[in-house]
C-alpha cells in the first residue's frame, strides 16, 4: 500500500461518486477504498474518515462500533448527506424542508468559522439562479452542538459535534463539501478551508488530555 | 398485477425512494444489493435496476440478471449505467445540460417517438422531462419511446435480446426522487411504476 494519507474516503461504488477518485486534487491527501473494505480495513493510520450522502447506510449501520472506535480515538468524521439509520453518533434522521418558494432554501450563517469564511451565502443557496443545490433539509441537533448554517426557519444544516464521541464529527445535510473546489465562486474555498480546519481539529483532538486541558 | 422485485442498494436516495408508501406497494421484495447473488428471483415478473448502484456489485450480477430476462422477466434499468451489463447496450456519454429551461425558447430536446404506446396513457412527456446524462444506441427490433432530437435513446423496450423485455432508460427518476429534489421525477414514477405492474409492456 501507499504512503498512509490523513483522509480516508469510503467509495460508493456508484457512477456520481466516480469523478472524485480521478480528481488530483485529492490524490495527494486522501484515499479511497470501496464501502464494502471498510470491515477489513485497519483505520489507525487516519486522522479523517469522509462519507458522502451515496455510501450504503446499511453496510455502516453493520459497522457503527468500528466507526465509534475510531472517533473515540480523538479523530475527525465529515458526513455530507441525509441520515436515515443510526450509524453515526449523536445523528438524527434527516427532515426535507417542506418547500413554497425557492427563499425557503436560503442558506444563513449562524456562527462565523473558518470553512465557511469568504464564501458568499447567495453562492451557497443559487447555481446559476436556481436554488436548493446546496442542501433540502436538516438533521435535528444532538446536545451540545455547534452550528454553523441553517435555512431561514433556523433548521441546522451544517454541524460541529464534540459532545457524542471523544472526536468530532462534522455533518452537513447536504453534496460532499469537499466537492466544493471549483474556482470562479466563493463556495469553491470551502474544500480547502475544510481540510485545514480538520487537520487543526485533529491536532487540537490529539493534544487534548481526559478531562478537556490541553497539553 | 405483476410481482416486482427492486434492487435496494442502502443509500439515503435508494432508501427514500423504494419505501415512499406509494411506491413500496407496487414492490413485492426489496433485495439488498450485496444479498442478490444469493437471492432467489425465481417468484418475479419484473425486476427494478435503479440508478447508483454499487456497479461493481451489479456487474458481479450481470449473468444472474440475463438469465432472469431469459426467462421471460421485465427488467427495468434506470440511468445512467456506464458499465456494460445491459444486452447490446451502447451508451453513449454525454454533457448533461442542467440548465436547458434557463434559456430562452427553452427546448428540452426530447421527442415522444411512440405516442400509443402504453406507456403514456400514464405518463406524458413532460413527466420524463427534466435532464439526461447520455443516450443509448439501441439494438436493432428494439423499440425507442423517448429519444433525443438526434435519435439517441432515452427510453426504449427491447424484446429482441433475450427471451424477456427490457426497459432501459438514460433517466433517473429514483434518484432524484430520493435527493428531494425535481417534481418532474416524482410524476413520472407516479405513472411508471402502475404501469410496470399492471399496464401492457
Amino acid at each position: 500500500m501507499n504512503q498512509p494519507t490523513d483522509f480516508l474516503m469510503l467509495d460508493s461504488g456508484c457512477c456520481f461518486g466516480e469523478p472524485r477518485l480521478k480528481d488530483p486534487n485529492y490524490q495527494d491527501f486522501f484515499t479511497f477504498i470501496d464501502v464494502y473494505d471498510l470491515p477489513e480495513h485497519d483505520l489507525s493510520p487516519y486522522k479523517c474518515l469522509v462519507i458522502t450522502g451515496l455510501i450504503d447506510q446499511e453496510l455502516l449501520y453493520r459497522q457503527k462500533d468500528k466507526i465509534r472506535r475510531f472517533l473515540d480515538e480523538k479523530k475527525v468524521l465529515v458526513f455530507s448527506g441525509n441520515l436515515f439509520l443510526p450509524w453515526l453518533p449523536g445523528g438524527s434522521r434527516f427532515v426535507p424542508k417542506q418547500i413554497r418558494s425557492h427563499a425557503d432554501y436560503e442558506v444563513r450563517i449562524a456562527k462565523e468559522h473558518p470553512i465557511f469564511a469568504g464564501v458568499e451565502t447567495y453562492d451557497m443557496t443559487y447555481n446559476k439562479g436556481v436554488a436548493g443545490f446546496f442542501v433540502r433539509g436538516h438533521h435535528p441537533l444532538p446536545e451540545g452542538a455547534e452550528v454553523l448554517l441553517t435555512l431561514p426557519g433556523g433548521e441546522p444544516i451544517t454541524y460541529i459535534d464534540r459532545t457524542s464521541t471523544k472526536g468530532t464529527i462534522l455533518v452537513h445535510a447536504g453534496n460532499d463539501l469537499f466537492g466544493y473546489n471549483h474556482p470562479g465562486k466563493s463556495t469553491g474555498r470551502i474544500a480547502v478551508q475544510l481540510t485545514k480546519w480538520v487537520r487543526d481539529e485533529y491536532r487540537q483532538l490529539q493534544q487534548l488530555q481526559e478531562g478537556g486541558a490541553y497539553v | 398485477m405483476r410481482k416486482i422485485a427492486a434492487l435496494y442498494g442502502g443509500s439515503s436516495q435508494h432508501f427514500r425512494s423504494l419505501n415512499e408508501s406509494k411506491y413500496r406497494r407496487y414492490y413485492e421484495k426489496l433485495i439488498y444489493l450485496p444479498d442478490l447473488e444469493r437471492t432467489s428471483l425465481d417468484e418475479f415478473d419484473a425486476l427494478v435496476v435503479p440508478s447508483q448502484l454499487h456497479m461493481g456489485l451489479v456487474m458481479k450480477s450481470r449473468d444472474k440478471i440475463r438469465e432472469f430476462s431469459e426467462r421471460g422477466g421485465i427488467v427495468v434499468a434506470f440511468g445512467p449505467q456506464p458499465r456494460e451489463w445491459i444486452p447490446g447496450q451502447n451508451w453513449e456519454l454525454r454533457p448533461t445540460n442542467f440548465w436547458w429551461w434557463l434559456d430562452k425558447n427553452a427546448k428540452s430536446g426530447l421527442v415522444l417517438q411512440k405516442p400509443d404506446y402504453d406507456l403514456f396513457s400514464y405518463i406524458t412527456l413532460e413527466d420524463a422531462t427534466w435532464h439526461q446524462h447520455g443516450v443509448y444506441w439501441p439494438p436493432e427490433g428494439a423499440e425507442v419511446l423517448i429519444s433525443t432530437e438526434d435519435g439517441g435513446a432515452v427510453l426504449y423496450v427491447d424484446k429482441v435480446s433475450t427471451a424477456g423485455t427490457w426497459i432501459v432508460t438514460t433517466l433517473d427518476p429514483d434518484f432524484h426522487f430520493g435527493s428531494y429534489f425535481m417534481p418532474a421525477t416524482e410524476r413520472f414514477l407516479d405513472g411508471f411504476l402502475p404501469w410496470l405492474a399492471e399496464g401492457n409492456v
